[in-house]
């Protein structure tokens, strides 16, 4: 079909608009990064660092700020460990986002296989509760886990906070599995009985390696959604992932934007590598329920 | 929904291979089942049942009916947070729908760089929610942020007002952050739908020489239909519960200006230390958030049935 001259116009111009509405706040976060405290304040405003510096990610990743030497008076991350927790924030977001993952892919692949293959007594029931709870808010049940949690002594504890994001994550889990699970054709399993190969054996050497897509997916998304939890790691720990670290930076007496700016970039770059690798994966994940 | 039930029901009934069947897909789901139902179903009904109480934080308190309900109702504070929610979450809900439709419908057209466009588009859903609130809140910071530049050096006007100092600016900049990372989502769905319509329905259209407008009324938004809706009630509950932006960006300032029921939900809890009350809020945003996002639906679908559309 060709196109009309201001068809082409409305197409690129609302590209160009859409370019611009994504990347330019990146843009400006990416550029303070890469400026000192002084230079971002400058007016009129640097589009371009004048002397572009290291020293904010040098300061992340030696977990000190020292390397601002006498910055410090204009503005640094200056006293406290602030800068010096972020690294082993993110080790243990990546911890725990691994572990979530982990338990989703196995437990939620359990569930989702007996969904689609093994439908038992209230099977449908059970299914029906466990998508029903997809929508039950987080922000609307923290509190029971916050007094259980602080009894059984798992506040500020990444069993803990593991626990909490494998509730929000396995319902979607399971959806996004079962789905999968029923689009692998049965024929090939039942052969694999016939054969005499147990249900659990087959499920793990013949099923899983054609559902190997679903499993990614439903893992990635977890992960992803363990990575990025900010609500319950305020309130369940006291900043023991990098995004309560990162966003603890902004209520310091001395900090710099330009530090935060390294943080964010540096707390955000794991999932915005995993997101743009595997979309394919990830779309299909979250596409699966809404759209058929 | 039908489908499943049929899937669900399995051919022999009653042979022991059939019972045999059972017993190991219900072994093999209860993990699932059961974590849910204890971190999930079980914290809600207790939500609910200290919204009824007198409970503290240390000691399990008796019932008292609904006076943590009458409490909430009565007091200012709540009422005007409940209302700044609602426009809140109006104004999300449309922001990133819209958004996320054109985005969609843009991306699904051929042109040069779409590869690029395609490849842009996830990644504001990659960004944590907090992240999006702190990428923004200085973004339009009255000394440091862009927007100044933009707005004296090119001399849109001689001074520049921060937005997070305002009572509605605060809002819309809260608004407009959370929706760049939603709206990018809505268009992941609408775009996975968009791909899915079949070729013939389009061309068929062409020969019968409907306009623009005509095939994106009489088809795109038909066969949209229950993505549309998906995306509604994921808008809607995500729009009630916006937390983390507004945490990073306000913090719930300036004075009450974005205090949402979240952010007040956040400071009974921390800062009144009110078990009751918080549970109470709790439960008003629980049924808000499920409530809208189903009834939205419910009028999409009003001809078609709810189930398809959730499905």
């Amino acid at each position: 079909m060709r196109r009309s001259r201001l068809q082409s116009t409305i197409i690129y111009v609302s590209f160009a608009l859409f370019l611009i509405w994504i990347l330019f706040p990146l843009y400006f976060t990416v550029l303070s990064s890469f400026m000192t405290p002084s230079e971002i304040g400058s007016r009129p405003f640097h589009w371009w660092p004048e002397n572009p510096t290291l020293i904010n990610y040098i300061a992340i990743f030696t977990g000190n700020s020292t390397p601002f030497g006498e910055g410090v008076s204009q503005g640094i991350v200056s006293s406290t460990d602030a800068v010096e927790r972020i690294l082993p924030a993110m080790g243990r977001s990546l911890i725990v986002g691994a572990l979530v993952a982990l338990i989703n892919v196995v437990i939620g692949g359990l569930a989702g296989y007996a969904f689609s293959r093994f439908p038992f007594r209230g099977a449908s029931l059970a299914y029906f509760l466990l998508i029903a709870s997809r929508v039950v808010p987080g922000l609307a049940i923290v509190l029971p886990f916050f007094i259980v949690f602080r009894q059984v002594g798992l506040l500020n504890t990444m069993t803990g906070l593991t626990i909490a994001y494998v509730a929000f994550t396995l319902p979607i889990s399971v959806w996004v599995l079962k789905t999968y699970f029923d689009t692998v054709p049965i024929e090939i399993e039942e052969a694999a009985t016939i054969d005499g190969a147990s249900r659990l054996r087959t499920l793990a050497v013949i099923v899983a390696p054609l559902a190997k897509p679903g499993l990614i997916a439903a893992g990635l998304l977890a992960f992803l959604e363990a990575w990025s939890e900010f609500f319950f790691a305020l309130v369940l720990t006291d900043s023991l992932t990098a995004p309560p670290v990162v966003a603890g930076l902004q209520s310091l007496q001395q900090f710099s934007w330009t530090t935060l700016a390294a943080a964010t970039v540096v707390t955000v770059i794991p999932p915005v590598i995993i997101a743009v690798a595997f979309q394919r994966y990830i779309v299909s994940g979250l596409a699966a329920g809404s759209v058929k | 929904m039908t489908e499943a039930k049929a899937a669900l029901r399995g051919p022999r009934r009653h042979s022991p291979l059939a019972r045999s069947n059972r017993r190991f897909g219900a072994l093999i789901a209860a993990p699932a089942v059961l974590l849910v139902l204890g971190l999930i179903a079980w914290p809600a009904v207790q939500t609910l049942v200290y919204s009824l109480q007198d409970s503290t934080f240390v000691r399990q308190g008796s019932w008292n009916g609904f006076e943590n309900f009458i409490k909430l109702f009565s007091s200012e504070k709540f009422m005007n947070s409940l209302g700044l929610t609602a426009v809140y979450a109006v104004g999300f809900l449309v922001l990133s729908t819209a958004l996320g439709l054109a985005f969609a419908l843009l991306l699904n057209q051929e042109f040069r760089g779409r590869w690029l466009a395609r490849g842009l588009l996830i990644v504001p859903w990659a960004f944590p929610w907090v992240m999006v609130g702190i990428i923004w809140k200085w973004f339009v910071d009255g000394d440091v942020g862009v927007l100044r530049a933009i707005v004296v050096d090119w001399g849109f006007a001689p001074e520049f007002v921060a937005p997070l100092s305002t009572k509605n600016g605060a809002v819309a900049i809260a608004i407009i952050a959370a929706a760049w990372r939603q709206s990018s989502l809505a268009a992941l769905l609408f775009l996975a739908g968009l791909q899915t319509m079949p070729r013939e329905i389009h061309e068929a259209s062409l020969v019968d020489g409907a306009s623009t407008w005509q095939r994106f009324t009489h088809m795109t938004v038909p066969w949209l239909r229950p993505v549309i809706g998906v995306v509604i009630i994921l808008n809607t509950i995500s729009g009630f519960m916006q937390f983390d932006v507004i945490w990073a960006l306000t913090q719930g300032g300036p004075g009450n200006a974005t205090t949402v029921l979240s952010i007040y939900l956040y400071q009974q809890l921390f800062v009144d230390t009110n078990l009751g009350l918080a549970s109470a809020t709790s439960v008003v945003l629980g049924v808000l958030a499920l409530g809208l996002g189903f009834i939205f639906v419910k009028l999409m679908y009003r001809d078609k049935g709810i189930s398809e559309g959730v499905q």
